[in-house]
């Protein structure tokens, strides 16, 4: 099921890359902006969240930290320069949250990431002098016509890196690796996974996208306040997005983001102010019916569709153990 | 030099004392089982030498290394596979992909992974099943796929805890035959068994009892199972009497 998802994926991004020749209307693009912004936090949350299976609540932290960074270090370095300071920074806290919480197990780490972007936000709010304080600060233009495309086709982009790095995290030991420790950490200790090192690694890739996506959007807006990106919200946001379009899958954070963004969009064109409660529902609806998300439903119903055919003793029994090894020539030995 | 040496190891927990002042050791390409009634210590036992749990006392070398203070991964690294008694597969991935995961502490090729469980699957007669997903199987699968995710790692030296328990017997001694082949790969075994002496009686080289984490006797299957401790130890002191 891993190439009809990489299919589905190239067609949204190809369709994402062509949008803006045909629609000139900024306020859509933002829309979409956003959608491809959240893609992208899911994407990096997923890491983490989906494939280690190590609920975070924090990932705000890491998106505030890219975008402060550009803010604070960008006083006194090209933008482009502090998008990579705040890069550094927000892997840093990585490497905090990582160092301390991943020997633990259990809900230590969970706990840990609330704990540490309430920390930052209350930084954030209590240093004017540095921040801005709860006044907030200003952030430079990263694109030199501040024109809402630019900002969308980074966005896109930034996106489509995500997707192609958890294509290849997919892919290799360190995916499986990271799957491992979701399923059993005891299993995955005794096949010589160093558990606490491949979950940190995992986070500090998760954290740099995180702030990437951080930076970009910082720079559309203009301007910050620590409750923006500090927020529960935002980490919220993060979390339930990948969750409802299926944790530990390619698509599904892709596909959370343009289910639950364009709901939102819709309802708040529509509700006004009881957008929320539709949007709360929804939540509830899918936690509740589709609690393995979207992509992670479709999965499974499509595999027991095609593995129907083919159960393994239809046909002929398999041969006794006995008899099998002796025809096989020793698979050990080397 | 012997494979593994435990060398006088004791740990408690608490105000239990599950392993006291064990010696033991395992030679390359042999098969060891320690047997002894529930609680023995023989779980302990298995989780001190792959360092799970750290020794309060003794030392624990393996191939020249001193292993008494290293980490579960440092273990397998080194070339000790495990089983767990309480099976613990990934569920929700295929039992290839299970196996590929043992497969990988010698290679980072997913390709290669592949290769070399498929080759191990083949050899457990699981070759039907690779592409199911773990949690569909039945037990005396699940055991056997246990042993597929630890020879897939290449171990110099396998633990198997309670391997064949909760088998039906012509499964477990289906199993046993498999095992006695080990050592032709010069892989050593050391297994924990409760009471399938059916099994021990056939492959094991040598057996240790323990009793309340004391070893209490060693040697020949045969000669131990006559052990005037090991029948009290499993009948009652009532039974050594009438034995005599």
């Amino acid at each position: 099921m891993k190439r009809p998802q990489v299919m589905i994926g190239t067609v949204i991004f190809a369709v994402a890359l062509v949008i803006p020749l045909f629609l000139h209307n900024d306020y859509f693009l933002q829309v979409i902006f956003r959608l491809f912004l959240f893609a992208t936090l899911g994407l990096a949350w997923n890491l983490v969240g989906g494939y280690a299976g190590q609920l975070s609540l924090g990932h705000a932290a890491y998106f505030g930290v890219g975008a402060y960074g550009l803010a604070l270090l960008s006083k006194g370095m090209s933008p482009w320069l502090a998008i990579v300071g705040g890069v550094v920074l927000s892997m840093i806290c990585a490497l905090i949250i990582g160092s301390v919480s991943f020997r633990l197990r259990g809900p230590y780490f969970c706990l840990a990431t609330i704990a540490f972007t309430e920390v930052l936000r209350l930084i954030a709010k209590n240093l004017p002098n540095v921040t801005g304080g709860d006044v907030g600060t200003p952030v430079p233009l990263l694109f030199p016509h501040n024109s809402m495309r630019s900002f969308y086709y980074a966005c896109v982009v930034l996106t489509i890196l995500s997707f192609a790095i958890t294509y290849w995290v997919e892919r290799s030991r360190f995916g499986y690796y990271l799957m491992a420790i979701r399923e059993d950490e005891d299993t995955a200790l005794s096949v010589g996974v160093n558990t606490a090192r491949v979950k940190l690694w995992a986070l500090l890739l998760s954290a740099a996208l995180s702030a990437l996506a951080g930076a970009l959007y910082a720079s559309l807006f203009l301007f910050i306040v620590p409750d923006q990106m500090f927020g529960v919200e935002v980490s919220v946001e993060i979390a339930i997005l990948p969750m409802l379009g299926g944790a530990g899958t390619l698509l599904g954070p892709l596909v959370g983001s343009i289910v639950l963004e364009t709901a939102s969009e819709v309802f708040k064109n529509i509700f006004k102010e009881a957008h929320l409660l539709i949007y709360g529902i929804l939540v509830v609806l899918v936690v509740l019916f589709l609690p393995e998300g979207i992509v992670g439903t479709l999965n499974r119903k499509l595999r027991w569709f095609k593995a129907a055919p083919r159960t393994p003793f239809a046909s002929a029994p398999p041969p006794g153990p006995a008899e099998e090894s002796k025809r096989i020539p020793l698979p050990l030995a080397e | 030099m012997p494979l593994l040496e435990i060398k006088n190891v004791s740990k408690r927990f608490g105000g239990l004392k599950a392993v006291t002042d064990v010696n033991m050791s395992v030679e390359a390409g042999e098969i060891a089982f320690i047997v002894g009634p529930n609680g023995a210590g023989k779980t302990t036992l298995f989780n001190l030498i792959t360092s799970v749990h750290k020794a309060d006392a003794g030392q624990i070398v393996f191939d020249g290394h001193d292993i008494t203070h290293s980490s579960p991964h440092a273990a397998a690294k080194l070339g000790i596979g495990r089983t767990f008694q309480i099976v613990k597969p990934l569920r929700n991935l295929t039992v290839l992909e299970n196996t590929m995961l043992g497969a990988f502490l010698r290679t980072s090729s997913p390709a290669a992974a592949e290769q070399e469980a498929a080759k191990v699957l083949q050899f457990l007669g699981m070759g039907k099943v690779m592409h199911l997903a773990a949690r569909g199987m039945g037990l005396p699968m699940m055991k056997r796929l246990e042993i597929a995710r630890a020879l897939a790692t290449k171990p110099k030296l396998i633990l198997l805890d309670e391997v064949v328990a909760g088998l039906p017997t012509v499964e477990a001694l289906k199993l046993a035959d498999l095992l006695k082949r080990l050592p032709e790969w010069g892989i050593a075994a050391i297994g924990g068994v409760e009471h399938v002496m059916q099994v021990v009686m056939k492959i094991a080289d040598r057996v240790v009892v323990l009793d309340h984490g004391i070893k209490i006797a060693e040697g020949k299957p045969q000669d131990v199972v006559h052990h005037p401790a090991v029948i009290e130890a499993y009948l009652g002191s009532k039974y050594k009497e009438l034995l005599k």
